[in-house]
């Protein structure tokens, strides 16, 4: 095993700052576009939200510190957030008027660390975002969605059985889940493709036939956001200058004159450098935190689009590759600065403490097939364990030639930080989505975005959570309900669909046809208001920066949002379906099958909580086959209820796609779930987490990880192109030494042989976690991963962590 | 000899990977001829099924109680004292009776939580042959297989032989995990269908042997050198128990022992004693001394290994 090398003085003091972060927040953003939306208030949509970037983009602060040699920031501060009022805004004032999460310090800041990731505001700040409140009432994207409802969607959301609540605002986020086309940025540069519009727009003038309005407000919009790029990127390089002339000493200031030179450069014209390739990846990235607050813009195939800038420079002998891995390590960090202030529920759903800019390594080279590894794939991985990072969140994609080298590298930083890589089986992917309708060439270039979701690279509007993140029903809900003659236990809301009782139910397949009639039912109406909103979005909330690197959307002349892109699909997950699947295997086997307690007893002791029924309940969790453990009596209602949802998924389309993808992921919502979740068959109580993703329940599989593999298996990986994640934790002593590397690549290599489309291998002891629960200090580096997602162990809430001890250890 | 032999498990482990080559199941057999008291296995000692007792599972006899009334001898009982409530709920537990309790199961099979439980189940040669195939494409992938342990496996030579056997016919690599006490006649049987023993021992002075484990140490050596003799391959493994067998001297003489074996011997692992085992005694009857002990420091464990490393030998610290 090769050693990782230390890193450089710089890199470990902006280590320290990143670990150590409080996300300072301001207004400067938000008053920037305020004033660009008041001198704009009836100009179409899309070009009064194009002029707004280039607004934001132009006049915001930029700054370049001592110890970086990458810039970029998403606030006035080294590490601050601006805010984004125009979507909707509401959550930050509920706050400050609620007057909880907000704790005002001695120097007048106020500060909120309930939820993991620290935010603070000075009074200023607040007063700034105050004086813009009423400006915005009536005038965000959302409030244009929610004056207006389609009949009977009041009724269904109070259900409380989906994305959807009564009184949230349905489209306070722009989709944002994808992989933006870096390399075209990156290769072409903001002038050329300025130009490219700029060209239609003159051959244009006074001559719009037709469709031709549509497509030149588009074009006109993507100049808009050219220029926004340019300006903000000059900005940047005038930071950088200035920075030089006051530098005492003489190696640094030659290198920030000349990292405003190549700013000056990429803020027109195509990338000439390594440096300059990844400065212009996260210059890229940063126009696009300023355009809107889009989740999870996942970088892509960074190694790809990055390696033949260094491959040049090493050739001309411009660089040496410590120098190389030095950038790999200022990108990586300056990517764990773009935090970004959100609200509590938002958290509690998506887990915090990451920033969802996942990043894809290794597979295939998209025109031969072949490996397509270099060594920026290794400084990745090298660089995530040197730093001990668990953000960016990096998929390896593996595939049959994956080198012996890269797989024990991956294992390795598996070992390091816990969690990542997420491993990822191109042999299952690019078939199915050469099924789904890619080029073969575009499949081979896929890359994850988000948790878990399959895109492709700079050519997909993919949606994976729905086109405002409204991804999922709740199937735990959905269970009970279908049970329950259509009314939640958990509220008493009834929804219009009635599947009778469970006591009522002569056979199992009674059980199972009320399930999947009330899995039909509410999938319908979760896509129903996706259609809805998105066809608002559309006239609403065009994304012009987004456009101009997306495939399809110039040469069409169409935003990104209303179809532009090569390929369109949405999609939406499914997270804890094993709980529902070991709920249908309860009621097979005590009621049908063994007769151990009739469907009245078993109804009326999880309606009550068991509470009274605790020997029930113990018997169940002891004697009834449970998913996880290769047992073919309870992977086959797994497997069933993957397929209920799969074939439910196949009848869904929107305006703008006819593919509606399933996926099996989720974050940390299994946790969230499970809180407004009553107690299920299975005998798990009300409020306790659902399971995790596509993992097995917590705790419930007790035979390793081969036969969590071999059930994981009874279902087709390949329907679930959302993305699945499945979430293994392996005790440190099974991973000891050079063999125990090995063994979990085969383990992995046999579990992908056989048709596994992901997985990812958390290797923590309980007995650490419960260390760190009473010592969070000591454990600030201990990093674990949930389905998707990694995040420092401490900075967890307890109901986590107490959940992710839970989870069946693979003892030896 | 019944065509489909059946054998008493308590255990059945996939992804073992430190019990032979790649990735493994192993199968545990119940009951062992040795006496160790160190055994972290105590549960495997004896040849029955028996009675298992965790207070940790119990839900308390208020909301269930079951197995008061389903002991025949009333072997059950509500605990008293320091014992009634061991967990933090401040539950009412029970207590066993071990000396009135003859292992009928009817009280493991009426408890919901399996707080009582049985260690031990009959399994078939083929159900046990079924079960690890659903492992191969991780064997086959890893260069492992299945390995046979206990227990002393050699102990049902019924039962294991047919296992061997029937493992072999499928293609799949085996393992014996043994103590090495058993009839020659028993090993020579098995030889040709283990790719590998994993060969216990413990001490080369056959009287302090013979005190502490019950058995004399001489029918292991010369098992050891019948299959080196054989042709078979071996992993020796030491376990490493203070004031036992961790001497300089033991270990010399073990050194030249193994390095007389020859190319048999693939690789020697020390197995530093632990604790972990003594939570298991207290859930079940007990049978004879318990020993607890510190463990060795990593520091003795190194001095030691550099004494077998004299031998030319190849040495891994588990």
């Amino acid at each position: 095993m090769q050693k990782l090398g230390p890193v450089t003085a710089r890199i470990a003091q902006m280590r320290e700052l990143v670990r150590d972060r409080v996300i300072a927040v301001d207004a400067e953003r938000a008053l920037n576009i305020t004033e660009s939306y008041r001198k704009n208030l009836l100009v179409p949509p899309i070009i009064k939200r194009a002029t707004a970037t280039y607004d934001v983009c132009s006049k915001m602060t930029c700054r370049v510190e001592e110890f970086e040699l990458i810039v970029g920031n998403l606030g006035t501060s080294f590490l601050g957030s601006g805010v984004q009022p125009e979507n909707g805004f509401a959550w930050f004032y509920e706050e400050f008027d609620g007057g909880k999460l907000w704790v005002r310090d001695e120097n007048g800041v106020y500060h909120r660390d309930d939820m993991g990731t620290k935010l603070s505001i000075t009074e200023e700040e607040k007063d700034k975002l105050y004086s813009i409140r009423d400006f915005w009432k009536g005038r965000t994207v959302s409030d244009h969605m929610d004056s207006w409802y389609p009949d009977g969607y009041e009724e269904w959301c109070a259900i409380g059985a989906s994305s959807y609540f009564p009184g949230m605002p349905i489209g306070d986020l722009p989709s944002g889940h994808l992989t933006a086309g870096y390399p075209k940025i990156i290769d072409v540069g903001y002038a050329a493709i300025r130009k490219q519009a700029e060209d239609w727009v003159d051959a244009h003038k006074g001559n719009l036939m037709g469709a031709d309005v549509e497509r030149y407000m588009f074009y006109k919009s993507a100049i808009l956001a050219c220029d926004a790029a340019t300006a903000m990127i000059r900005g940047y390089a005038r930071a950088c200058h200035q920075k030089a002339q006051g530098c005492p000493e003489a190696a640094r200031r030659a290198e920030l004159q000349k990292m405003g030179d190549g700013l000056v450069w990429i803020s027109e014209k195509p990338a000439r450098t390594f440096w300059e390739a990844v400065q212009a990846t996260v210059m890229y990235q940063l126009l696009l935190y300023m355009d809107a607050r889009y989740p999870a813009l996942a970088f892509g195939r960074f190694d790809q689009y990055t390696w033949p800038f260094l491959k040049a420079d090493l050739e001309a002998g411009r660089i040496t590759m410590d120098q190389a891995h030095e950038i790999v390590d200022a990108f990586l960090l300056k990517a764990n600065c773009f935090y970004r202030a959100a609200p509590p529920f938002l958290n509690e759903i998506v887990g915090v403490g990451n920033t969802y800019q996942h990043t894809t390594i290794g597979g295939v080279d998209p025109d031969t097939g072949e490996d397509a590894s270099n060594p920026v794939t290794y400084m990745v991985l090298d660089s995530m364990g040197r730093l001990l990072l668990h953000d960016p969140t990096i998929s390896i994609r593996i595939h049959r030639n994956t080198p012996e080298d890269l797989w024990e590298r991956a294992i390795e930083m598996t070992k390091l930080v816990g969690g990542l890589p997420l491993f990822q089986n191109d042999e299952v992917i690019i078939p199915a989505l050469v099924e789904r309708g890619f080029e073969l060439r575009d499949a081979r270039d896929y890359s994850l975005i988000g948790c878990q979701e399959i895109v492709g690279s700079g050519n997909d509007y993919p949606a994976p959570n729905g086109t405002l993140c409204k991804a999922t029903i709740h199937y735990g809900v959905i269970l009970d309900m279908a049970l329950n003659n259509g009314t939640n236990p958990f509220n008493g809301r009834s929804g219009a669909l009635k599947t009778g009782y469970l006591y009522d139910m002569q056979s199992f397949d009674e059980v199972k046809a009320a399930m999947k009639a009330q899995v039909e039912y509410f999938l319908g109406w979760l896509v129903t208001m996706n259609n809805y909103s998105e066809h608002i979005a559309m006239r609403e909330s065009p994304h012009a920066a987004l456009s101009i690197s997306i495939e399809g959307c110039m040469e069409s002349g169409k935003d990104c949002v209303c179809g532009g892109a090569k390929y369109n699909s949405f999609g939406g997950t499914a997270t804890g379906l094993a709980t529902v699947a070991d709920s249908l295997t309860t009621i097979k086997y005590m009621v049908f099958d063994k007769k151990l307690c009739t469907a009245r007893e078993l109804y009326d002791a999880y309606m009550a909580n068991w509470e009274g029924h605790e020997p029930l309940r113990r018997r169940i969790l002891n004697d009834v086959p449970h998913f996880g453990n290769n047992d073919p009596y309870a992977d086959e209602q797994m497997k069933w209820i993957c397929d209920v949802y799969y074939n439910a998924c196949g009848r869904m389309h929107s305006e703008r796609s006819r593919i509606y993808k399933a996926g099996l992921y989720g974050a940390a919502d299994h946790v969230a779930q499970g809180a407004h979740t009553w107690a299920t068959p299975d005998g798990r109580r009300t409020g306790e987490p659902l399971a995790d993703a596509a993992s097995p329940a917590q705790g419930r599989d007790l035979h390793g990880p081969t036969s969590v593999f071999n059930s994981e298996l009874c279902f087709d990986h390949r329907h679930f192109l959302d993305g699945i994640a499945l979430n293994l934790k392996i005790h440190p002593t099974a991973l000891r030494g050079a063999e125990g590397a090995a063994k979990l690549r085969d383990v992995t290599k046999a579990y992908f042989d056989g048709g596994g489309m992901e997985v990812q291998y958390n290797v923590v002891s309980a007995d650490d976690m419960r260390a760190a629960q009473k010592d969070p200090a000591a454990y600030h580096n201990l990093v674990v991963r949930i389905a998707g997602y990694s995040a420092y162990f401490v900075e967890l809430s307890t109901r986590m962590q107490n959940d992710i001890i839970s989870r069946t250890e693979n003892v030896l | 000899m019944s065509s489909d032999p059946a054998g008493t498990i308590y255990d059945i482990q996939g992804f073992s990977v430190q019990d032979g080559p790649g990735i493994r199941t192993t199968v545990f057999l119940k009951g062992c001829p040795l006496r160790c008291p160190w055994c972290h296995s105590p549960e495997s000692r004896r040849f029955d099924i028996q009675l298992s007792w965790q207070s940790r599972r119990c839900i308390g006899t208020a909301v269930c109680g079951l197995c008061l009334v389903s002991c025949p001898r009333g072997a059950i009982v509500p605990a008293e004292g320091s014992q009634s409530t061991d967990t933090e709920d401040g539950l009412q537990l029970i207590r066993v009776d071990w000396d009135t309790c003859d292992d009928c199961g009817l009280c493991a099979a009426e408890c919901p939580a399996g707080a009582l439980s049985m260690w031990g189940k009959r399994y078939t040669v083929s159900e046990v042959v079924d079960r690890a195939l659903r492992d191969r494409p991780f064997f086959e992938k890893s260069g492992g297989g299945v390995t046979i342990s206990g227990g002393e496996p050699l102990s049902q030579a019924e039962f294991t032989l047919a296992l061997l056997r029937a493992l072999k016919e499928n293609g799949l690599h085996t393992a014996l995990d043994t103590t090495g006490f058993a009839p020659w006649a028993v090993v020579e049987k098995a030889l040709p269908h283990v790719d590998l023993f994993l060969l216990d021992l413990k001490n080369m002075d056959g009287r302090a042997h013979n005190a502490a484990v019950g058995v004399p140490n001489q029918p292991i050596l010369e098992n050891a050198r019948g299959i080196a003799a054989a042709g078979g391959k071996m992993q020796i493994r030491i376990p490493v128990i203070p004031r036992f067998n961790d001497s300089g001297g033991n270990l010399r003489a073990l050194g030249k022992f193994v390095a007389e074996l020859g190319e048999a011997v693939t690789l020697v692992q020390l197995l530093p004693y632990h604790a972990l085992g003594v939570p298991k005694w207290e859930r079940i009857k007990h049978d004879g001394p318990i020993l607890e002990a510190t463990a060795p420091s990593d520091k003795k464990i190194g001095e030691l290994k550099a004494i077998l490393e004299e031998y030319s030998l190849t040495i891994q610290v588990h």
